[in-house]
This record gives structure tokens, sequence and C-alpha cells, in this order.
């Protein structure tokens, strides 16, 4: 078996009793890249050389962390110091940041490896990688489709064994979509969970970072090592970290779960929808309640993010005006400076989602569009909060179809639609963890979602592991 | 639906955008789509409703520690331009 198939906790393991040495993992994965990477193009920067420098360090130390041994690649929307951060936008393609995200300062406390930087739509608005300002990244289950967006090359990367674990970062879906069409497992944690310092603003009120791995259980290793209260995130929690992994082993509770109506699911495919209901079947044989319910604040989910979002996505994206970091454009005076160089930095989509966000937020629209969407916000959280009252856990499917193909989806509406199912979530501040549940007959992967009450991570991890266990993926490696 | 034309033209000298020719064509038409779309928030009751507000965490007093921060160097390093000490820009008065 080669070192790269091996699961994260499966190699931590191999290090620990010495039986590899950190410097050999890295130069698989450098090989294993170099030989995959050009038809995925998962990444937009490779960090080799530090990898390797960092993999001696490691094995000289006596006293290892607890990632020694991970090779984890990292969604080029969180900054890594010395190590170019573009957001995969032309706006920062030469930006090297001068400091660590906090979460990346945590793996690296704990002796992980950063292998590279993987690519995502320009800055996190997209669901199929596309948007990429340099290219777009391939489905490793399939070459012609997307992986997802917009942590899609964090996702590839997991799947195609470019990487043991990931962090991608999750505004409307942006974890859970990619690891469904990817076929790995990927979080995104309650709000205020994980410390967002140093991850590149988009929408700050739904923003956060997440896993994807291999396995619920690497994932849940990722988690208990990046979550918990920094200082330098005002909304990160001071509520105490569990250890995720070991508590995977503790047995849940008597559990009820809420299952969508079958009215529910007349917009996804039919093969979504038969693989959402044998995973229903599967947990009833597991003794689980399952109670049927409806959500009809959903329906208006996505129409109140595409007002939220993009309002908080421009003016967090007006910090770009070519004065401080990042690209500037040939001008003679101020003002055209700044519009040159917005104009010429940004691509269509984050144009078209700061045009959005300035009109919700202009003089005389405030109290119809922001207004109205920060009110149906709150009806959908309380929507969620009831539903809480009387389960424990909400499984949907993660997405309404399986990886589509590139160029598919003209229409930026039919591309929103991706995010129906993951999207409330976001705006509730609720943790959603997505995993495997099956292929279509085509081969290619599907995916379920858990939804859990507010800092519940550890419970969502070990009902997600208890259907990981029984779940049976026939051929679960992609072959490429 | 509601069909609402948008004066594109004041909204992107808000956001210090202009469209390039491509995007004179496609992006008017998406946009009052898309604002068509999120329209039917309108028909969800939110007359009674508060506003939403992220997770309510008490308010915390840090302890008054003097800590390393980037130094100019670094921070200046990321300048497109400089000069010295200072970050430096075209001029700002339009004119000769």
């Amino acid at each position: 078996m080669k070192l790269i198939e091996f699961g994260l906790v499966e190699i931590l393991s191999l290090v620990r009793k010495g039986e590899v040495r950190v410097v050999e993992i890295v130069e698989d994965y450098i090989a294993r890249i170099e030989q995959e990477d050009q038809k995925i193009k998962a990444y937009l920067t490779y960090a080799f050389d530090k990898a390797l420098a960092r993999a001696r360090e490691i094995d000289s130390k006596k006293e290892k962390g607890k990632l020694a041994g991970a090779i984890i690649a990292i969604k080029d929307n969180i900054v890594t110091k010395g190590i170019r951060t573009t957001c995969a936008s032309r706006i920062l393609e030469n930006f090297i940041p001068p400091y660590n995200a906090t979460v990346i300062d945590r793996l690296e406390a704990e002796d992980a490896i950063i292998i590279g930087k993987t690519n995502l739509d320009e800055f996190a608005m997209g669901s199929s990688t596309e948007n990429s300002a340099f290219f777009p990244t391939r489905n490793p289950w399939d070459t012609e489709r997307v992986p997802g967006g917009s942590s899609g090359g964090s996702a590839a990367a997991v799947a195609a064994l470019e990487a043991v674990a990931a962090l991608g970062s999750d505004t409307g879906g942006s974890v859970r979509q990619p690891a469904a069409f990817c076929g790995v497992v990927g979080l995104k944690p309650t709000y205020g969970r994980v410390s967002r310092y140093g991850l590149i603003a988009y929408a700050s009120s739904l923003d956060q970072i997440g896993p994807l791995a291999r396995s619920v259980e690497d994932c849940a290793l990722v988690t208990s090592v990046i979550a918990g209260f920094d200082r330098k995130d005002s909304t990160s929690s001071p509520l105490p970290v569990p250890d995720y992994l070991a508590e995977l082993k503790t047995s849940l509770p008597k559990i009820r779960v809420g299952a969508l109506e079958e009215s529910s699911l007349n917009g996804v495919s039919q093969e979504v929808a038969s693989n959402y209901r044998a995973i229903l079947r599967l947990l009833e044989e597991l003794g689980i309640e399952i109670q049927r319910m409806t959500f009809p604040s959903w329906e208006y989910a996505l129409p109140c993010y595409y007002v939220i979002a993009p309002s908080e996505a421009s003016s967090n994206l007006a910090r770009y005006d070519g004065v401080r970091y990042g690209f500037r454009a040939e001008s003679r005076e101020l003002s055209e400076m700044y519009l040159k160089t917005r104009t010429q930095g940004f691509g269509s989509e984050v144009k078209r989602r700061i045009l959005l966000g300035t009109f919700a937020l202009s003089s005389g629209y405030y109290e119809a569009y922001y207004a109205r969407a920060a009110k149906a916000r709150q009806v959908i959280t309380r929507e969620f909060a009831a539903a809480f009252d009387r389960v424990d856990f909400i499984l949907t499917p993660t997405t309404p179809e399986p990886a589509f193909k590139l160029g598919e989806k003209q229409d930026p509406i039919s591309m929103y639609l991706q995010d129906y199912f993951t999207v409330a979530a976001n705006l509730a501040g609720i943790p959603g963890i997505s995993i495997p549940s099956g292929f279509t007959a085509d081969g290619l992967p599907l995916g379920v979602q858990l939804l859990g009450r507010a800092f519940s991570e550890s419970e969502l991890f070990r009902l997600a592991f208890l259907l990981e266990k029984n779940i049976n993926l026939k051929n679960n490696k992609s072959e490429i | 639906m509601i069909n609402m034309k948008i004066d594109l033209e004041h909204i992107s000298r808000l956001a210090n955008l202009e469209l390039t020719e491509e995007e004179k064509k496609i992006l008017p038409g998406q946009i009052e789509k898309i604002i068509g779309w999120v329209g039917q928030l309108a028909s969800l009751k939110t007359d009674e409703e508060e506003k939403y507000t992220p997770i309510d965490f008490s308010l915390r007093l840090d302890e008054d520690e003097i800590e390393k921060s980037l130094s100019q160097e670094e921070v200046l390093a990321m300048a497109p331009e400089k000069d010295g000490d200072f970050l430096k820009v075209p001029k700002v008065l339009q004119g000769k």
C-alpha cells in the first residue's frame, strides 16, 4: 500500500510508531501531485520546498505534535505566511501574506504540513470552481465534470489522493457541496466554532472555515485542532472544544432525525431522491426514529442569501483599491486608479455580486431588500429552532443533483440553486456535515447532509460516523 | 417575478466598477433577473419580525498586553508602490 492511500488517523499512527518518516510521506504526495494534478488542477500554488524542509524538522523532533504526518491542502482564500494567496483572483495574483491565518498556526503547531494552496471560485463566489480567474478544477471521478465549489480544489485534492485532508470555507455550501460532488466528508462548523482570522472575507456573517477529509474520523480530528476561541476573531466562541475524535467512540443517546417530506424532493434528480430514501431506510434499520418535517421558509433561503451575501461582499471587497496590497492598474490619477484596478482585477461573478449588494444597500432600496432579507433570516432561524425542539438532527440530500459538466450552467440563478439544501445552515449559523452516501449509475458520488443544533459538532460527528460505517460504498476510490 | 429597471450606471459608480463591453451586454439583464428573483422575499410575512443578529457573545475585555504586530517593512512590502516609509499613489487632484 502506498503512503498516500492511508487516511489521516492511520498515517499519523504509523508516524507515531516510527514506521514511516514524515519526509517519505511528503515525497509520496509530491510524486502523486506531479503525476495527477496536470489533469485535475486542484492546486494554484505548490509549497513543496517548504513542505520538505518542514518534514525534515519534524522527523528530527523527539516530541511530535498530534498531526505529525498530516499533509494538508489549504483553500487559497486562507492566508499563509510566505506562500502566495490569490483567492483565485487577478486582484491578488501576486499577494504574499506576511502572516498566517489562525487555523494555519494551529495546524502547524501540531506539526501538520501545508503542501499547497487549492483552487476556488474567485473570492469563494460560485459552486463549480469555474469562476477561478486562472483555470477550472476537474472532478477526479469524471474530468469532464466540475468538482463543485467554491472549495472545489480542496475537495478534488482530497478525492484524488493529492492531500490527506484539506481546509475549505463555507458561506452558502462551499465545503459541503464540493465534498458531495467529490465523494469526501466535509464539515461546515457552527458560526463561531472556528476562528476566521486570516480568512479573506466574503460575507462575514456567514463565512466559516471547515475541513474536508476522506472519513468522519479524519474530519473530526482536524476540527478539534482548528476549532476554539481566538482573541483575533471577535465572533469566535469561548466554548471549550471537545476531543471530537475520542468522542466518536462514545455511543449516541436515543435520537430523533428529521426527514424531508416527499414533496420537498420534487426539484431534485431521481438518483439523488432514491439515494436519500435509501439512507432514511438505513437509519430506521439502525433503530433511529424518523420524523417527517417541512421547512416552508427554505423556499426563501436562497433569495435571502443572495441579498445578504452580496451586500456584505460589496462592503468587504471595497478594500481592494490598489493602494496597500494586490494588483494596481496603471493610471494618471487616484480615482481613475481605483476604478481601473477594480475593473481589471475582478472577474464577472465578483462584479455581479458587488453590484447586487451595492444595489441592495443603496438609498431607497435598503428596506425593500436588505432589511427584508435580515427579517427572512430570522424566520429561517426560528424555524430551525422549532424543528430542533422535536428532533436532534435533520437529514437532507447535500445537493439537488450529482456533479454537472463544465460549462453546463450558464445562467447564474441555475448555479445558485446548487445551494438549495446547504444555504439555510449558514443563515442560521448551525453546523452541517456532508458524507458520501452512494453513487449514481454512472459512478458519480452522492452525498447526504446532516444538520444539528449550534455547537453540536460532537453529536453530528457521531451520527455521521454511524452512518458511514453502515453505508456500503462499493467502489470508494476514484480511478484516476 | 417583479420586473425592475435598475440604474446600473449609478450602481457601478457607487461600487467603483466599470463594466467591460462584454459585461455591458450580459450583466444588466442578469442582474435585473436576479433582483426580480430575490424579490419573492416580499411574499414572506415579515412585518412583525425582528432583524436577524448573529449569535450574541457577551462582551469581553482583553488584557492590556503588548504584542508584536506586523513591522512597517512587512506591511510596506505588500504595497504596489512605495516611497521610503510611505505608500505611493498617483496624484489625487484631477487636472494639470
